[in-house]
């Protein structure tokens, strides 16, 4: 394809804007796959009390897809008035702190869930 | 088929598929799915009445009542406190006499909510059962429903406020738009909405929250026997929120 | 005879300084911007009685600005009147980067910008202005990039039919926003003629902007330039304004006239700094003054008359976009009608508003966001003639006969 319409002369710096947004791009998705790759941390379970047995999905499941859930109650109790028994404020029943639970994982993929801002998690 | 012609083909098929996906989903995203049978709302009509002749012009305890259950915020400055429930104070002339009311005013949960037609991401919306509510998780701040509002009653989390009186609650963050939802999370277990417990607290008991679609309830025939209003009937938005004397 | 586009040298220190300032007002946007995020948007001293402050009244004054560009464009791709085909390319990229600019102010002006990018396309409200659009904007800014696309490669079907889309749909889009307010509820906001003032105040200001552009740039670079172009436009200026003025008559005359209506028309008239704005601003600098000037014979047919002239135009439509979104978010909405809220915990009455130095820097760093892409395009793209002049008849033929 013929770019006439170009300054041919600087056709190179004319890339930089360009190209910067394509690095920024880059960045963002290059550090998620880092993410992704390296080792789960070790977090830590508290069970005060020992009212559950387990959770209310297995560990796997919870591990990846735990926002799905969070999110479908979500839509459930905000939309539809379906208030059940799962929910942010029964976590916190077992899994006490934020700093040693939820933040562990949220941390290490990067991750900043905007929840705890609202949602009272201590 | 040349390399150009498989570009071009494989391009108007993704187009193809993909604009219709989304057309799809903008489309069937206009309505809630109303018909729903698991939904415990459906058939419900929440409606308020407040009695002016029973609320006392100097208490304020509905107020605190609501700021403390919804984790309203509160600064101190007009500008910028949220106030899903206030009360206002209204002088004029009937005739040659002078008359002063004091009016607690709230959402008015319209029929015909003016904040949710405008809202661009179905963040306002009205429930299923008559409630006007925000989904705080989705609302953008645009504070176009504020624009809408021909009752002042929608406000905006201008700032954070770090008190959290009511833990179990969850607050909002700043940027997003809020209104009263009725205390719908009572309301969806059986309990009656905080300012009229506070209201029965304090002995005025002039804060009356029922079913309207309920024909027996005491709401349905304060409404259809007693000359209740509205606040500016002639808009058209069909408030649910009845004032006995004003 | 044809038309040469050429870019511009771009290494003068006039240039570099003008890069310069344009990247430093952006970088202070940025940072203002990041500030609100970070802090809430109290601090740019909006409130829940004036929810919109001056970002606002920047988009749609943005937004109104890309529409005369696009008519400027539109005399040759749409009209196919030769002599303005030289300023086409710099029309239709002019006309995207302020669409840009109306959308850069309206997204810094949310209070979850995290969330723009996202919601508003997943869940859609059809009956939402707001939701209709975005749409609206992006199409437009899609449409002139295929536009500019034609232009470039001198494709002659396909800019006349893109120019015709574009002409159309840049009226949906003045609608559209004129609508956001016309369709509003606030007694001052809510007016079916709004859209239609609306898209007759974004010719005018438009249409000034492009010529203040074109002579600017015209006789900084030195090229050649006819006045009578210059004077057809001003012409044309002096149309939209004389609509401009009938709109603002008859919206106003009936608000004054009707009963229920009187006392927000004696508000917006006589009721505060706005009407300063409206009377001086708009109704005096931005259409008398600058008509006068266009209509009158020793100053209309000069390029100095009608640049003048221009350069008030764009100050009093941004006046007019002030006192449209202003005043009717200030003026209270009625309650009660007939009594007089006397206390109350909220702000009752009618509000004030001020602005604030972080409005401004973000509303400076928009103008320095697209004032870098238009300086950016001047130097890399060829969107500049290399001469603009009034064609003879026989060039007229020829470049019509070898176009076929």
């Amino acid at each position: 394809m013929k770019m006439d319409f170009v300054n041919n002369k600087n056709i190179v710096f004319a890339a930089i804007p360009i190209l910067i947004i394509l690095v920024l791009i880059l960045y963002g998705v290059l550090s998620n796959v880092v993410a992704i790759g390296s080792e789960p941390p070790q977090v830590v379970l508290e069970r005060p009390d020992a009212k559950y047995d387990k959770c209310v999905r297995d560990t796997e499941y919870m591990r990846f897809h735990h926002w799905e859930l969070l999110r479908e109650i979500r839509e459930n109790v905000v939309r539809f008035g379906k208030r059940g028994e799962v929910g942010l404020n029964k976590c916190k029943e077992c899994h006490t702190s934020r700093v040693n639970f939820c933040d562990q994982c949220h941390h290490a993929v990067s991750m900043s869930p905007d929840c705890f801002g609202c949602h009272n998690y201590p | 088929m040349d390399r150009r012609d498989f570009i071009k083909t494989a391009g108007g098929l993704i187009l193809t598929v993909g604009s219709g996906t989304y057309a799809f989903r903008i489309l069937s995203a206009t309505g809630v799915s109303a018909s729903d049978p698991s939904n415990p709302l459906i058939g419900k009509k929440w409606g308020m009445v407040i009695d002016l002749n029973k609320c006392r012009s100097d208490c304020t305890d509905c107020l605190t009542a609501c700021r403390t259950e919804n984790n309203v915020s509160y600064h101190g400055d007009s500008r910028w406190d949220n106030h899903w429930i206030r009360k206002v104070k209204i002088e004029g002339e009937v005739g040659h006499t002078k008359i002063e009311k004091t009016v607690p005013l709230l959402c008015n949960h319209c029929d015909n909510p003016p904040c949710a037609q405008v809202c661009p991401v179905k963040a306002t919306y009205k429930r299923d059962d008559g409630i006007v509510i925000v989904d705080h998780h989705r609302c953008i701040g645009c504070r176009y429903c504020m624009i809408a509002c021909p009752y002042n009653a929608r406000q905006f989390n201008f700032k954070n406020d770090d008190d959290w009186p009511n833990a179990d609650h969850p607050k909002r963050s700043h940027g997003v738009a809020e209104a009263c939802n009725l205390c719908a999370h009572r309301l969806d277990v059986g309990q009656m909405p905080a300012c009229v417990e506070a209201c029965q607290k304090c002995g005025a008991n002039a804060i009356l929250v029922g079913d309207l679609n309920d024909r027996k309830s005491e709401i349905n025939r304060i409404t259809s026997t007693l000359p209740v209003k509205r606040i500016r009937e002639d808009l058209g938005t069909e408030p649910k929120v009845y004032y006995l004397g004003l | 005879m044809d038309i040469k586009f050429d870019s511009i040298e771009g290494d003068s220190t006039q240039y570099r300084l003008m890069m310069l300032t344009f990247a430093s007002f952006a970088v202070a946007g940025f940072i203002a911007t990041w500030y609100v995020i970070e802090h809430g948007l109290w601090v740019t001293g909006m409130n829940n009685r004036v929810p919109w402050g001056l970002q606002i009244v920047m988009a749609v004054y943005y937004i109104g600005l890309s529409a005369g560009s696009l008519v400027i464009s539109g005399l040759y791709g749409v009209f196919g009147k030769l002599e303005y085909k030289p300023f086409a390319r710099i029309a239709v990229y002019l006309a995207m980067l302020f669409l840009i600019a109306g959308l850069l102010s309206i997204l810094t002006d949310q209070g979850r910008i995290d969330r723009v990018f996202v919601e508003p396309f997943v869940y859609f409200n059809l009956q939402s202005m707001f939701s209709i659009n975005p749409i609206l904007y992006i199409g437009h800014i899609l449409i002139c990039l295929l536009y500019l696309w034609a232009l470039f490669y001198e494709r002659k079907k396909l800019t006349s039919v893109v120019a015709t889309l574009a002409f159309g749909w840049a009226f949906c889009v003045h609608t559209g926003t004129g609508a956001i307010f016309g369709f509003g509820a606030r007694v001052l906001y809510e007016s079916p003629l709004l859209p239609a003032s609306f898209v007759a105040a974004a010719m005018a200001s438009g249409t000034a902007l492009m010529i203040l552009m074109i002579v600017g740039l015209f006789r900084i670079t030195k090229r050649r330039l006819d006045d009578e172009l210059i004077i057809w436009l001003g012409r044309f200026l002096a149309i939209c304004l004389l609509v401009v003025v009938y709109f603002m008559f008859v919206e106003n005359a009936y608000r004054a006239y009707v009963v229920e209506l009187r006392d927000a028309a004696m508000y917006y008239l006589f009721g505060g700094l706005h009407s300063l704005f409206f009377w001086v601003g708009l109704i005096v600098i931005g259409c008398f003054i600058p008509i006068f000037l266009l209509f009158y014979r020793k100053t209309g047919k000069t390029v100095r008359g009608i640049v003048i002239a221009s350069a008030l135009v764009v100050f009093g439509v941004l006046c007019e976009r002030y006192v449209i979104v202003l005043p009717g978010l200030t003026h209270p909405p009625e309650l009660f009608p007939g009594m007089e809220i006397t206390e109350s915990l909220l702000q009752e009455g009618i509000a004030s508003y001020s602005l604030s130095i972080l409005e401004i820097l973000q509303a400076l760093g928009v103008f320095g966001v697209i004032g870098f892409l238009f300086g950016w395009g001047l130097k890399y793209l060829k969107l500049l003639p290399t001469e603009a002049r009034i064609l003879k008849h026989y060039e007229t033929t020829e470049i019509i006969s070898r176009e076929k």
